[in-house]
């Protein structure tokens, strides 16, 4: 029998919004447009795998078509599964490793000196390039000693003894590239009275599905939602995640693009600022000083998805004395691995050119985003430095600026 | 999160409503599942275009008391003459502050040009659109040109300049067309036969290849009067592109709106979102409501497919949610309904009754009419007959008038916008 | 009057009259082709595009199942490009009676059918979206056949053999004295009467034939059998699905290019309404309950358009009681019937007997004008047929154009694609964005394949048969008739109106859901912003 809920495209009423709102579309006519490569395609696959076009592997999945759209279709996902039915699956040692983060990431941080010092190197970088197809004017991540996992032992032990607590699902970049944020998380709690416990974690599963590694995905997500269903103790704690892509896959992901049944812990799943929102509402706020910034906000396209952009706004709203910009919801242009990847790393760079330029004009101390990649986007193409709304907070908590 | 008010749709009454309430201090709110029926629009603003018997309007205000008093029902009936006129001026200024600028002709009606040629009544209309210049032209009697790109499809000058020439108003022009064909395009790594007018607009406001397109407009328009174009002139940069291109021209550029994306609409649509959010509104894209809580007939509370949890609580609840396209009615095999809180709608059983047996007719069709039933304050009631409170509705979900038929879908969506806000804000400042 | 002079007339543009016309033209007699309205508009156009294994007639009419597979496999190698092989199910769900499945293999043995039953499991490895609880299946070499381009390419192939055409062209009286000399036609475009004189005159009219038949004197009586169907705006299925049980109502439902048809009932009709037949809501209901029990949810999905045709029934005897009706063919030499010489009749019939019917009423005509030529249509492909199609030859040939922009064109027209699309990237840009046709294809379309209006084109090319009804391309295709010089102002400004109440005759009776809202949203466009009611009013 039809299922139902596979074939959104059918209310497709041709009105092609979605196309306007394409950011990929808007800089390269390589991509049609997610109408053309979404729901008009759809009925010719329907009809023969034959007439699956290539261009559907330049759509980077920011759900912004989805996000316009008056007619309930789910553009993106119709776009991705329709990749990995129908393109061919070529191995590629990039795609592997790019999608490995756990694997990249121990390696990484038990030699981090060595690899900071040799991915800034332009004859690395160059080799990268011609060998692995990995754009010379990339530049990667910077990764800690250690991971954050580690230092949550020795450090942090204390954690039980607060009056509540909290799941945090930390994800691969906290845990290999940015402990401070890890660390902020949990000054912030803490001084809320709020504990934090971590459960036993392996990636999200984000570039893996973004690379059609679906098995390897549900493995993860199969492992993750055991675990969290474990030390959330079936629901009773709460689980919160400062990467808003993370969150997105645990919560949507999971269930739409691969099938998992995460329905036990689904609804106690929190983007971080969410949930410091609604405890803030409770009344369990913490003494904020000023923080004299002028700061600017990016929205991420997954929490523009998934919704939540409101919470963090209210909550930087909160801290005193920040002198806070909006900047204009749009797409940074990385789009996960997408940037990483020479074929379409040009695009990558296109998209964004619209958003450094309007941070350049807002000129900020700092600019503020809640999603990992866009922070490694932004830093590469605008002088300022990026921060997360936790470390903001963490400045205010902690003495002000 | 609680609010003042939230708007539950976030199109041309929607918009309207929040930049009043936003005007007067209130915290507010609007959720949008999706782009609003502005992107498909004219980019005009109707107030009234014509007789039930099909002729024209040439003064709207003057007859919108007659009309009224034919049409109590109407949602002009409801709004009240003032309240549509100051609809309609604040509207105009809140565009102003955006650096939009909306012209009319006095208290009548003028005229658009079509993409088929033909003359569409309406009140307010951009620059590129109506102008006293434009107007004056029309008095001159020389010529015009109707102008396309290359390879642009969603335009054909010939059906238009044919369609115009047999108009009498045109008698005295002498219409030439022309196609302007840019080798530069074919440098922007597109194919530009694929190009839609957002393609182009973003070429338009990048401001690099104006003199050159200013020279070929002059090659092929000579000394033409105006330059009528597809409505694609810029969007963020429209106002600058466009002065910029008449005085490299030396010529009245005229816009001429097209198949979907209307960009002429897209402006009015982020100028009014820009408005909503310096005035410190809040506009949640991209989700859809999906229950609440209804106690002692008051809205409590709302559910959303991404807040679901929390939801959102206001004092006064706006429903704008459009007709049928941006999913306000939903029509099913054999009832209408309103999907959201299930109000009371006016319909036809008989599916038979919902169209008419041409699809191009004086009759128009009768799902137009359909929508929520309101009381003259724009309260509606629902299906089990219990007004609910603190509920508006507003814009194309209203029933009994005809958007098309009429030549008054902008200024309904206004004018009831306008309305609900006003209500709300009086019984604010009440409390 | 103008005055025209051919050997043979064929009154008739279906697939039977552009099949006929064809195989005239291939064995070297000159002929003309009269249709009053255009190629395939009427019954021809109309059905649910079954290529028929015979399994369905194998039971109650075993003469019309061996005849069907003869030609199935016939087609399958001359009109390539027309066909899909998708295979056919006959499934028993519960409702139905056991009895049967065992009946049809039985009778397809003795059709020489290949019909084999298979293991539930392969028949929804075959169909997933089947009803879960059938008891059994069987497989059958069912096909689809698309008429539009089966009637268009035979005409192709005749007029570059020397045929005529003449659409939107009325036969008005049969000129006769005591002998039948030719006709009178009437070219409603033009508006003005052409004579055409010829040595005889075919009768290929289908359910027309008996206004044909008045005016030539002869008695030709017709049962005029109304049958809907309701297309489902994607494919649902990928094989065509059968109900395992005796012909009646809604108990198929057929894969067409991008759709799926669910067909089809069978009502009684009064030869007066022949023209303007309409689809009743009891008719859409059975269609779409009965659909249900095939696949499962058919109706929550999006119902596109509803449509009927009229089923060229002859009577046969002179009994006007109905039960000497046949549905085979039938083919009448007047002079021997009626002592009327100079006209013949082909009708009856199914829609992929037209070759058959072709060669006997063409074979009749070489006996009687003392031709010795020999029917070659059994083994010459149709123009686009000479081979089977390769989308990765066709990915080749073309840079710089989507996939399916290429499959989709390959589809239509079969080889002839690589004349078509013209290595130029103005020929690329898409108008019909539902369907994939480009420029490229509609300016072929317009030179070669007799188009008159959008109505046409569309049968020709596909454009404004999706699920946007012609929303977008409706303007754009009026625009490259006046671009290509193909029309005047006045006649493209009437022919975009007549294009969209032609798509409006067919969503009417669905008009809910997103069929309303596409319908909304058009009429928004095109009287909204376009204003195209002005056009009709004239000034």
């Amino acid at each position: 029998m039809i299922q139902l809920e596979n074939i959104s495209f059918d209310h497709c009423i041709k009105c092609t919004i979605c196309t306007v709102y394409c950011p990929v579309a808007r800089v390269t006519h390589l991509f049609p447009g997610p109408k053309q490569s979404g729901p008009d395609a759809e009925r010719l696959r329907k009809k023969t795998p034959e007439l699956v076009d290539e261009s559907l592997k330049y759509c980077t999945n920011c759900k912004r078509c989805e996000i316009s759209c008056p007619s309930d279709v789910k553009i993106a996902d119709i776009i991705q599964d329709a990749k990995w039915k129908y393109l061919k699956k070529r191995f590629r040692i990039r795609d592997y490793f790019l999608s490995r983060t756990d694997l990249l990431g121990t390696v990484a941080t038990s030699t981090s000196w060595f690899v900071n010092f040799f991915t800034r190197l332009f004859l690395v970088k160059f080799f990268l390039d011609k060998l692995l197809k990995i754009p010379s004017g990339r530049r990667f991540p910077q990764y800690e000693r250690g991971t954050f996992r580690r230092w949550f032992r020795k450090n942090a032990d204390d954690q039980g003894s607060f009056d509540e607590q909290v799941v945090y699902f930390h994800g691969c970049f906290v845990n290999y590239n940015d402990h401070q944020l890890g660390r902020d998380l949990l000054t912030v709690l803490n001084t809320m009275n709020i504990g934090v416990l971590l459960a036993n974690e392996k990636c999200c599963g984000v570039p893996l599905i973004a690379n059609a590694y679906l098995e390897k995905a549900r493995r993860n997500g199969r492992h993750n939602i055991r675990s969290l269903e474990q030390a959330s103790e079936h629901g009773r704690i709460p689980i919160v995640a400062t990467s808003t892509s993370c969150t997105y896959a645990l919560k949507y992901e999971y269930q739409n693009l691969l099938a998992l049944d995460n329905s036990r812990i689904v609804n106690n799943i929190e983007y971080i600022m969410k949930y410091l929102y609604s405890q803030f509402e409770r009344g369990n706020i913490p003494e904020m000083k000023p923080v004299g910034m002028r700061v600017a906000y990016h929205a991420p396209c997954h929490l523009e998805r998934m919704g939540g952009v409101i919470y963090t706004i209210e909550v930087l709203k909160r801290i005193p004395g920040l002198d806070l910009v909006l900047l204009y919801s749009e797409c940074c242009g990385i789009a996960g691995t997408y940037g990483f990847k020479s074929e379409s790393y040009e695009i990558s760079q296109k998209i964004g050119q619209d958003l450094f330029r309007k941070i350049e004009r807002a000129d900020p101390e700092v600019v503020i985003t809640d999603c990992e990649t866009c922070k490694l986007q932004i830093e590469m193409n605008t002088p300022y430095s990026v921060l997360h709304p936790v470390n903001v907070l963490t400045m205010a908590v902690k003495e002000g600026k | 999160m609680k609010y003042d008010c939230l708007i539950i749709g976030g199109g041309l009454s929607g918009l309207t409503c929040g930049i009043k309430c936003a005007r007067e201090g209130l915290r507010c709110a609007i959720i949008s599942s999706g782009m609003s029926a502005l992107h498909f629009s004219s980019g005009s603003i109707d107030l009234l275009g014509y007789h039930p018997d099909g002729t024209v309007v040439y003064q709207p205000f003057e007859h919108l008391g007659h009309f009224i008093n034919e049409h109590p029902e109407h949602p002009y009936a409801k709004c009240g003459i003032d309240t549509v006129r100051d609809a309609f001026g604040f509207v105009r200024g809140e565009l102003q502050q955006e650096d939009l600028d909306l012209f009319c002709n006095g208290e009548d009606n003028h005229f658009h040009i079509t993409a088929m040629g033909t003359m569409k009544p309406t009140y307010l209309s951009q620059r590129s659109v109506f102008n006293e210049s434009l107007k004056g032209a029309f008095k001159k009697r020389a010529r015009i040109a109707v102008l396309n790109f290359s390879g642009f499809r969603d335009f054909y000058p010939d059906i238009v300049v044919a369609n115009l020439r047999k108009n009498s108003l045109f008698s005295v022009f002498e219409i030439v067309s022309g196609t302007i064909d840019l080798p530069l395009f074919r440098r922007t790594n597109r194919n530009p036969h694929e190009f839609r007018s957002i393609d182009i607009a973003r070429i338009f406001d990048s401001e690099k290849y104006l003199p050159r397109i200013a020279v070929e407009i002059e090659k092929l328009s000579g000394d033409a009067l105006f330059v009528a174009m597809p409505a694609f002139i810029g969007i963020t940069n429209y106002n600058r592109i466009h002065r910029r291109l008449e005085e490299l021209t030396g010529t009245l550029i005229y816009e001429i709106p097209t198949l979907p994306p209307s960009i002429l609409g897209m402006r009015i649509d982020n100028a009014l979102k820009s408005r909503f959010a310096a005035l410190g509104g809040v506009f949640i894209n991209g989700d859809k409501i999906i229950g609440g809580e209804i106690l002692n007939n008051r809205i409590e509370q709302l559910h959303t497919t991404n807040y679901y949890d929390t939801g959102f609580t206001a004092d006064y609840y706006v429903l704008s949610t459009g007709s049928f396209f941006s999913g306000g009615l939903l029509s099913e095999y054999n009832q209408i309904r309103e999907p959201i809180f299930n109000l009371q709608v006016y319909s036809e059983r008989d599916r038979e009754q919902w169209r008419s047996s041409n699809f191009i007719s004086g009759e128009s069709h009768p799902f137009l009419e359909f929508g929520v039933n309101t009381d003259d304050r724009l309260r509606p009631a629902t299906l089990q007959g219990e007004m609910i409170e603190n509920l508006f509705c507003t814009g194309a979900l209203l029933s009994h008038y005809n958007p098309v038929k009429e030549g008054s879908g902008g200024g309904v969506a206004l004018s009831t916008g306008y309305y609900a806000a006003r209500q709300i804000i009086e019984r604010k400042a009440g409390q | 009057m103008k005055r025209l002079e051919t050997t043979a007339i064929v009154i008739g543009g279906g697939v039977t009259g552009a099949g006929t016309l064809r195989d005239l033209a291939l064995r070297g007699i000159d002929a003309m082709l009269i249709e009053k309205n255009d190629i395939t508009s009427g019954t021809s156009g109309r059905n649910h595009g079954l290529l028929h294994s015979g399994a369905r007639y194998a039971v109650k009419d075993l003469e019309s199942a061996k005849e069907c597979i003869r030609e199935n496999r016939i087609l399958k190698k001359v009109a390539r490009h027309c066909i899909e092989d998708s295979g056919g199910l006959f499934i028993t769900v519960p409702d139905d009676d056991p009895e049967y499945h065992y009946k049809l293999l039985e009778y397809c043995k003795y059709a020489d059918i290949d019909a084999e039953e298979i293991r539930l499991r392969d028949a929804f490895k075959l169909e997933p979206n089947l009803n879960p609880d059938i008891l059994s299946a069987i497989l059958v070499p069912d096909g689809i056949i698309d008429p539009f381009r089966l009637a268009s390419s035979n005409i192709l192939d005749a007029q570059e053999h020397g045929a005529r055409v003449l659409t939107h062209t009325e036969v008005v009286d049969i000129i006769s004295d005591g002998r039948v000399r030719g006709v009178i036609c009437r070219d409603r475009l033009a508006g003005e009467d052409v004579e055409v004189y010829g040595q005889l005159v075919i009768n290929a009219s289908g359910v027309w034939g008996q206004h044909i038949g008045r005016m030539a004197g002869v008695d030709l009586k017709m049962f005029p059998s109304k049958g809907s169907m309701v297309i489902i705006d994607y494919r649902i299925n990928n094989i065509v699905v059968n109900r395992c049980r005796m012909p009646t109502d809604g108990d198929i439902i057929v894969p067409g290019d991008t759709v799926s048809i669910i067909g089809t009932t069978s009502k009684r009709i009064d030869y007066s309404e022949v023209d303007h037949c309409t689809i009743d809501d009891d008719e859409i209901d059975i269609l779409l309950s009965d659909g249900e029990k095939l696949i499962p949810n058919v109706s929550k999905t999006r119902v596109l358009r509803a449509y009927c045709g009229v089923r060229p029934l002859v009577e046969v005897s002179g009994e006007s009681d109905g039960r000497e009706i046949s549905r085979g063919v039938v083919l009448i030499d007047h002079e021997k019937r009626d002592g009327l010489q100079g006209f013949i009749t082909i009708a009856g019939g199914k829609l992929m007997t037209y070759r058959l019917m072709a060669e006997m009423a063409t074979d009749l005509t070489c006996r009687k004008l003392s031709i010795k030529k020999k029917c070659s249509t059994h083994k010459t492909p149709l123009p686009g047929s000479e081979r089977a199609s390769s989308i990765k030859r066709g990915i080749r040939s073309f840079t710089g154009i989507s996939r399916s922009v290429i499959g989709s064109t390959l589809n239509r027209h079969g080889e002839r694609v690589y004349s078509i699309l013209k290595r130029d990237k103005k020929n690329y840009a898409i108008i019909c964005e539902c369907e994939m046709v480009t420029v490229g294809e509609i300016e072929y379309a317009l030179k070669n394949l007799n188009v008159k209006d959008i109505v046409d084109l569309r049968r020709r090319t596909r454009i404004g048969m999706g699920p946007c009804q012609g929303e977008l391309c409706a303007y754009r295709a009026a625009g490259l008739f006046l671009e290509f010089d193909h029309a005047t102002p006045d006649e493209v400004n009437k022919m975009f109106l007549d294009f969209l109440e032609e798509r409006w005759k067919g969503i009417k009776p669905v008009l809910w859901g997103d069929s309303l809202r596409e319908s909304e949203f058009t009429y928004w466009i095109y009287e909204g912003l376009f204003g195209i009611s002005d056009l009709q009013a004239g000034e």
